[in-house]
């Protein structure tokens, strides 16, 4: 039985552990964080079992927000990541496979794109337009999809002069088909490789933005959210932002992690 | 490598050219760099610390609020109070050796209400006065359009400030407004945009010379930088300390924390016109559902006296008997279900994005309408936006966060703003009634008189809950206790003639 990897083991672990403890924020808090008590703020941690991991300036419990601030990092890193992936790998696929004139267009785009400084374009947005995590997720789709892009167009690339696919192509195959059943699959592992990464990428910008104050309302609770919360505090009362920074850290490392371990298990020439 | 020798050679001429140290140098910082320190220019707080050194007004304010005299040595009131005679005090000169006389008087307030004036925000402050009339070198007649009871006031502040005639020709404004004259103790000797400017003292302002060597203000926009640089005694005051870092200063030996009463009264004011809000009902409901003593006991930690208008106990207008809204959940429930609103209506609180405290402020109050059966939330906006486009354009929420200096401490100058129609602060309403009692006021030359319809326009706003009445927020400061003689006046316009550092 081979060794088991310790970057899967950690990285399962800690971003594993923390998507579970998210998911089931709902029955474990159902106030969702929300509650206040403006008698009970800046609570230390660990000193009472109503409020393991102390209260915020405005008496909110911060392990419920910790817990149920994930829900925001989760969504708006799989959903951009998954919007950003099917785009982009449709993109490449067609500029990879058909080249010429197609690839000439999508690749120009992209180069165009890559140009632009995505943190200052999503700033000046979300400034103006007060912007909720919903236009985030569209924005990461929009700067995003070219990386996916690039990548599969490559592989497609090298995969198209192959002997099977010109053996499917001499038995007839349609297009589709070929890219379907034989290239898609082939081309798929560095994508897989940079959704792991660019979920962690997302999660860390949705909280910089946030913490910015720029993303989501602050009543809904967020990592970035509450790091922003705790900005005038960590001189008085550190825990406010540390244990939503743990959070972070938490997931992207696992999520990195695994990340790690999955192109490894993928390339060829490792291991 | 030439750069490199050169800089050399000025840091080894500093070096030797340092006069001995007696009044020391005091460094300040504050949150903004107003940019433009033309006086016409701007209205805000940081101009006014700053500009209150390097310019003299006609008359001034001390930290006591009493007016004095400043450039005017006496005035009087003649034609029943439509023009006022100034006689201005001789031999002062401005800090680049031009003289002052009648004519700077006249050139600044031509300057203010001509074309210049009108593309800056003092205009509007000043335009009851119709002209200003040359008598003598030292004698000038101010004359009113229409009466400003508060008029004398204004003479000691921001866009009154008297400029130099010459020099502001010679240079013109691009160059004025960011290497100002004035008559004033401090002259600008340095300027870097963002980062600092540096003043010193003016040897022959007529109050006599200031005892610092030097006051330098640094522009610090985090407040947790300011506080951090305090600690590190790399500056003597900062001048935006949130309550959240007050401990930090407190547990510091060096340190001291001044908290004083400021202008600055907060208000949640509401849109009269659209929505839920509309009806008068329900915003009456959501006053008596916020308990805003706790908030102030308790986010404020007590820098703040809850207020019953948008107005401190300073101003004039101010009303001793007039009650607050109590904190009433269970009758703001009766109110909104009398009014026929559903359970979990959203009420939105639109508020500046920058300012972390009332970020906190603001998802206490979503709290408690949350509380009583509304959906409050929060929207958090960029400053400008919030400025020049919702509040003004009228594209509020239910709510906004609304902030007012009122240097002058006359409810005039927030209530005409904020409340009648067509003015730039009052997107929504239209209201006959109030038009007239804030023009009746204006009118009125009788101080007790207008006092009494000044307080019968807050109690107006008050009894149609135009507005949740929040706080007066105390300014607080942090100082090294090595500043001596500083006197911090409730209007935080330093004038640190004074001021010494050990």
């Amino acid at each position: 039985m081979k060794r088991l990897s310790p970057d899967l083991l950690l990285g399962g672990i800690f971003a594993g552990g923390m998507a579970l403890a998210v998911l089931s924020s709902g029955w474990t808090f159902p106030d969702n964080g929300e509650a206040m008590d403006l008698t009970a703020r800046l609570r230390a941690p660990f000193a009472d079992w109503a409020h393991p991991l102390g209260t915020d300036p405005i008496g909110r419990d911060v392990l419920a927000r910790v817990v149920a601030g994930g829900w925001v990092s989760l969504t708006v890193g799989m959903l951009s990541v998954l919007g950003a992936s099917v785009f982009g790998v449709f993109m490449g696929l067609i500029a990879g496979y058909f080249g010429g004139v197609w690839d000439l267009v999508v690749m120009r785009w992209a180069d165009v794109q890559l140009a632009l400084p995505f943190i200052l374009v999503a700033i000046t947005f979300t400034a103006i337009l007060g912007a909720d995590q919903y236009f985030l997720i569209m924005f990461m789709i929009i700067a995003q999809w070219v990386q996916y892009a690039r990548v599969v167009r490559a592989s497609v690339l090298s995969l198209r002069e192959r002997e099977f696919v010109q053996a499917a192509r001499a038995m007839g195959l349609i297009d589709l088909a070929i890219i379907w059943r034989h290239i898609l699959p082939n081309a798929f592992g560095p994508v897989l490789v940079l959704m792991t990464l660019n979920i962690a990428n997302n999660i860390l910008l949705e909280s910089s933005l946030t913490f910015l104050g720029l993303g989501i309302d602050p009543i809904t609770p967020s990592w970035g959210g509450m790091l922003a919360d705790g900005r005038t505090y960590l001189q008085t009362a550190w825990w406010v932002s540390v244990f939503p920074g743990v959070a972070i850290m938490m997931m992207v490392l696992g999520l990195n992690l695994l990340g790690d371990w999955l192109r490894d298990r993928l390339d060829p020439r490792g291991g | 490598m030439m750069m490199r020798m050169r800089s050399l050679f000025v840091v080894l001429a500093l070096g030797f050219a340092a006069p001995v140290q007696a009044g020391g140098i005091l460094t300040l910082a504050q949150a903004q760099d107003p940019a433009s320190y033309d006086p016409i220019d701007t209205f805000l707080i940081s101009w006014g610390q700053i500009g209150s050194n390097v310019f003299d007004g006609l008359v001034q304010r001390g930290a006591d609020m009493a007016i004095k005299p400043a450039l005017a040595t006496s005035w009087e009131f003649l034609d029943g109070g439509a023009r006022m005679r100034f006689k201005l005090r001789q031999g002062v000169t401005f800090q680049n050796g031009e003289a002052f006389d009648a004519t700077a008087v006249k050139f600044t307030f031509d300057r203010l209400l001509g074309p210049d004036g009108a593309k800056g925000p003092q205009q509007s402050n000043y335009n009851a006065i119709g002209s200003v009339e040359i008598v003598d070198p030292f004698t000038v007649d101010i004359v009113m359009k229409r009466p400003d009871p508060v008029i004398l006031t204004k003479f000691a502040g921001y866009g009154a400030m008297i400029v130099p005639p010459k020099y502001i020709t010679d240079v013109g404004k691009d160059v004025f407004k960011i290497k100002p004259i004035g008559t004033g103790p401090f002259k600008v000797v340095d300027y870097q945009p963002k980062v600092s400017l540096t003043l010193e003292p003016y040897a022959k302002h007529w109050e006599g010379i200031s005892k610092l060597d030097k006051l330098i203000y640094r522009f610090i926009v985090e407040p947790d930088t300011q506080v951090a640089e305090l600690q590190a005694g790399r500056i003597d005051i900062a001048t935006n300390v949130p309550v959240s870092l007050v401990p930090a200063i407190e547990k510091t030996a060096t340190l001291k924390v001044e908290s004083i009463t400021g202008p600055s009264v907060t208000v949640l004011r509401f849109n009269t016109a659209n929505g839920i809000t509309k009806d008068e009902r329900v915003r009456k409901a959501m006053i008596m559902a916020v308990d805003r003593e706790t908030i102030v006991k308790t986010i404020l930690q007590g820098h703040a006296k809850t207020v019953v208008s948008n107005q401190s106990a300073l101003s004039f207008g101010f009303d001793p008997n007039q009650k607050p809204v109590p904190f009433d959940p269970a009758g703001a429930r009766a109110l909104l279900k009398a009014a026929g609103i559903a359970p979990g209506t959203p009420a939105q609180i639109d508020f500046q994005s920058n300012n972390p405290l009332f970020r906190e402020v603001a998802q206490a109050v979503a709290g408690y309408l949350t509380a009583v059966g509304l959906k409050g939330g929060v929207k958090g906006y960029e400053m400008n936006i919030m400025t020049n486009d919702i509040i003004p354009n009228g594209k509020t929420a239910e709510m906004f966060q609304f902030g007012w200096g009122g240097w002058t401490f006359d409810y005039d100058n927030t209530a005409y703003l904020l409340y009648h129609s067509g003015e730039r602060w009052n997107p929504y309403d239209k209201d006959p009634i109030l038009d007239k009692m804030l023009e009746d006021q204006r009118l009125s030359s009788d101080r007790a008189q207008r006092e009494k319809l000044l307080q019968g326009v807050a109690h107006y706003v008050a009894d149609h809950a135009l507005e949740i009445p929040m706080y007066n927020l105390n300014t607080i400061f942090g100082v090294n206790k090595r500043v001596k003689g500083l006197v911090p006046p409730a209007d935080n316009r330093f004038r640190l003639t004074d001021v010494t550092v050990d």
